[in-house]
């Protein structure tokens, strides 16, 4: 079991910061491409290291389970 | 680790999910909900009265469920607030009071519009994170007024 930490940050003017842990490789931009869409548009993203690790089977369960489509 | 995302909001929702930020940013401004649904009415203007008006850009008002010309008025002291669906479909908050500032008005109104935004994007976040079964870690509302939510799930 992966634990996914997911820390959105609502600032006083309504911008949106997302801090998303624990998702490896592409699941990370399943989560970025899940909230942009729910949120509205992408200012900036930077990936960290955790996105570089493999993780090709918990990305594609993952969009299934926030029904993104490709 | 992972990724870190900002993101400019884009606000599009029915009347009623609009009208409950409205309703949430009211209370967090000490404004009072005049009326909630009301019929524009006409009024003649005093030469004294001050008026702005300000257009949420990134909103549309989806028209399901709302009948033209409906708004939400909202007052503070001898201020007005009216936010309504403009003739472009989107939201906009026009403020107007006797005694105030033109500057004074539209502070007020792009505060409003703010703490709008505000609520509109929590209610939408939470009511979305809690349908794809995140747990809530914590949430809390910091000193610079920014909300902060902390979820959790896990993944096979």
């Amino acid at each position: 079991m992966a634990q996914h930490d997911v820390e959105i940050t609502i600032s006083k003017t309504g911008e949106v910061k997302v801090h998303i842990k624990g998702a490896k490789g592409q699941s990370c931009l399943v989560y970025s491409k899940w909230l942009s869409q729910l949120i509205g548009k992408v200012k900036d993203q930077q990936l960290t290291s955790e996105h570089y690790e493999p993780d090709v089977r918990a990305r594609i369960d993952l969009k299934q389970n926030l029904g993104i489509d490709e | 680790m992972g990724a870190v995302l900002v993101l400019t909001p884009v606000i599009i929702g029915s009347w009623p999910a609009i009208a409950a930020a409205v309703a949430g940013a009211a209370s967090a401004m000490g404004l009072i909900v005049g009326e909630s649904v009301k019929e524009i009415v006409k009024e003649s203007q005093s030469t004294t009265e001050q008026s702005v008006e300000l257009e949420l850009s990134d909103s549309e008002v989806l028209t399901e469920s709302m009948s033209t010309d409906q708004e939400v008025v909202l007052t503070k002291g001898t201020i007005e607030l009216r936010v309504k669906r403009d003739e472009r479909g989107r939201c906009s908050v026009c403020a107007k009071g006797t005694g105030h500032s033109e500057l004074e008005l539209k502070q007020m109104a792009e505060e409003f519009t703010q703490k709008l935004t505000q609520c509109f994007v929590y209610d939408k976040v939470m009511r979305e994170l809690k349908n794809k079964d995140f747990q809530v870690v914590n949430e809390e509302v910091a000193e610079d007024e920014s909300i902060r939510i902390h979820v959790r799930r896990w993944m096979d």
